[in-house]
């Protein structure tokens, strides 16, 4: 019964009027029925109320009962208080929950995105307004079919990836990816000592640019659309600059711990405060003057900051001992964390001004 | 204010630097098929895009579905409401037609156990049922279109604001699109900027006519009809009576007066 049916030969089903009859709903629910009769059956009751109503209740009767009971209790108390109602939805009369419908998978995984942003999640920030409802006032007009979703790993995966946008599907990855083998190519293949410094003072800027072709007009292709909607505001920004660190912070700092060390350099973590900071100046900057001048200017001031260390002398432990200044010890550091809370700070006082009508 | 007028605007003005967009355009809309026509260049898409939320107005006020559309706080509770499909807009090539109409419900806050099925719904109604788990860059032009229409409309808004939608569509489409613009228009306040004149006659309850940033005609489709008179010869066609209505209508806006008034400005 595993077999995926045909989805076209299904007898009876185009234009005659059929229903699942009482002794095929039993023979089905216990296994007996022919593949045939199963397959029509399956299709019959993705658009027929009351004939999936019967067959779940005479699947339930039957010898998988217990199992679907049990399976139901699982996940509801694996969803939770609040989202129990949802997952009381996926297993309920209508949708065959033994046996995974056609696109349900697409449909679960497009449930579970919806929902992501909903939730008052590590991406958002203190600054954003509390999730109220739509006004649930108002009724539907949509012809609820029973689709079977409930979040998965998967799902959730999936929609973290997918209100990422633009950023990491587009050459941003491969950039960062770039950054990280050149160094390596560096370092392995030129025998260049200073490789671990040079990923190290590149760092910073790398999420600058993830956010420059996440969000604004020039960058998502969207923007005009997601301009009239209530969440196209700071809180896609966030969403998408969450993502863009998820990509950059393990990748870069992994990747530099992986370089042989530069003799009187710090630690391969040292570029994370400043990259926050910078991060977060960018955000901040950007509230005034939009993202990609914001993170153009900011990046573009770091590198001509690190340019000089990193080209002028040839001596690489010089170049290294100019590098540490930014990096290296708690006054360079606790700077970058002062420089980070304030930068945050004044992207909470300027939070509205994502959601602000585009004057010209 | 009266609950069932969804747009009230007074005095909206809009410049784009020098130039003056909408100049203290006045429009009140109900429920309803509105048509809004005007000569290119005469500020449909400002209009659109200020009622959209997406511009700010120079100067003037804005209520949307009672609410004030300057307002930060009201504006988010505007923008679930609403519905909006820009002249030109972009898509993401990768996704499908369903994950596009349902990014566009999640951005629009429709709830999670009703998004599944508000897609799927959207979708159909504009026709694309068959190809929802299509990718965006196989579709046709058409197609892109008529995805757009979908996520304009899938959070069930009531305001909708369409930019151009005919555009891109063949004619066997576009008769289906209106049918679904008169059954939209039961409910809902939807807006339609338009050039093509047979879309007005088929398709919308009333008019508004914008001429160099300023509102030459409202009223209803069988009025601005009535403007143009007789037809000179025998065999008259509706398309060819609002046409002759909406000529008239132009020049009457451009009487002397309002020549010498756009000369001062």
């Amino acid at each position: 019964m595993t077999t995926r049916r045909p989805p076209a030969d299904v007898p009876g089903s185009p234009g005659l009027p059929w229903h699942v009859s009482d002794a095929l709903a039993r023979r089905y629910a216990d296994g007996s029925a022919a593949e045939t009769d199963a397959w029509s059956l399956e299709k019959h009751v993705e658009s027929c109320a009351g004939c999936a109503g019967r067959v779940s209740a005479a699947v339930r009767a039957g010898t998988a009962g217990p199992v679907l009971a049990s399976v139901r209790a699982e996940l509801l108390a694996s969803l939770g208080p609040g989202r129990a109602r949802e997952g009381a939805r996926a297993v309920r009369p209508g949708s065959p929950a033994h046996r995974t419908a056609p696109g349900a998978p697409l449909g679960r995984r497009i449930a579970a995105v919806a929902s992501l942003g909903r939730r008052p999640g590590p991406t958002t920030s203190p600054g954003l307004r509390p999730e109220s409802a739509t006004p649930g006032a108002r009724p539907t007009r949509v012809a609820h079919t029973p689709t079977p979703h409930a979040p998965t790993p998967f799902g959730r995966w999936a929609r973290l990836w997918w209100a990422v946008g633009p950023a990491l599907r587009g050459s941003w990855v491969v950039a960062v990816m770039l950054v990280v083998g050149g160094a390596y190519g560096l370092a392995y293949g030129a025998g260049v000592q200073g490789a671990r410094s040079l990923l190290l003072a590149l760092s910073p800027v790398l999420p600058l640019a993830g956010v420059a072709v996440s969000y604004g007009r020039h960058a998502d292709p969207l923007y005009e659309i997601t301009a009239a909607t209530p969440s196209g505001g700071l809180r896609l920004l966030l969403t998408r600059t969450a993502a863009v660190l998820a990509v950059c912070v393990p990748l870069l700092t992994a990747g530099g711990a992986l370089l042989p060390p530069v003799a009187g350099f710090p630690g391969a973590a040292a570029w994370l405060l400043p990259g926050l900071a910078l991060t977060l100046a960018t955000l901040a900057l950007g509230s005034f003057v939009g993202c990609r001048a914001a993170a153009a200017t900011l990046g573009g001031g770091w590198l001509l900051a690190v340019t000089g260390p990193l080209l002028g002398p040839v001596d690489t432990a010089a170049s290294a001992t100019a590098l540490a200044l930014y990096f290296s010890g708690p006054a360079a550091q606790g700077g970058w964390a002062a420089a980070a809370l304030a930068c945050a700070a004044l992207l909470v006082l300027r939070r509205r001004s994502f959601d602000h009508l585009e004057s010209r | 204010m009266n609950v069932s007028t969804a747009v009230a605007v007074s005095g909206l003005t809009v410049r784009h630097r020098r130039t003056v967009a909408l100049d203290r355009l006045d429009l009140s809309l109900g429920p309803g098929v509105h048509g809004l026509l005007g000569p290119n260049g005469a500020g449909k898409t400002s209009l659109i895009r200020v009622l959209a939320t997406v511009a700010a107005p120079s100067s003037g006020r804005v209520e949307l579905l009672g609410g004030d559309a300057t307002s930060h706080r009201e504006r988010t509770g505007i923008r679930r409401r609403l519905g909006y499909l820009p002249q030109d807009f972009g898509h993401y090539p990768a996704f499908t037609v369903r994950e596009f109409v349902a990014y566009v419900a999640w951005l629009k806050e429709v709830p999670a156990e009703r998004v599944p099925a508000a897609v799927e719904h959207a979708v159909a109604r504009v026709g694309l049922g068959d190809r929802i788990d299509a990718r965006m860059k196989t579709l046709s032009g058409g197609m892109v279109r008529r995805a757009g229409i979908a996520q304009a409309i899938v959070n069930e808004p009531e305001l909708l604001l369409l930019d151009e939608p005919t555009a891109g569509l063949d004619p066997e489409q576009r008769v289906d699109f209106r049918s679904l613009l008169r059954e939209l228009g039961t409910e809902a306040t939807v807006v339609v900027s338009t050039h093509l004149v047979e879309d007005v006659a088929a398709a919308c309850t009333d008019v508004a006519l914008i001429e160099s940033g300023r509102l030459a005609f409202q009223g209803s489709t069988a009025e601005l009809t009535a403007l143009g008179g007789e037809s000179p010869d025998g065999n008259d066609s509706t398309t060819h009576a609002v046409e002759r209505g909406y000529t008239a209508a132009l020049h009457a806006h451009r009487t002397p007066s309002h020549t010498a008034k756009g000369a001062l400005r």
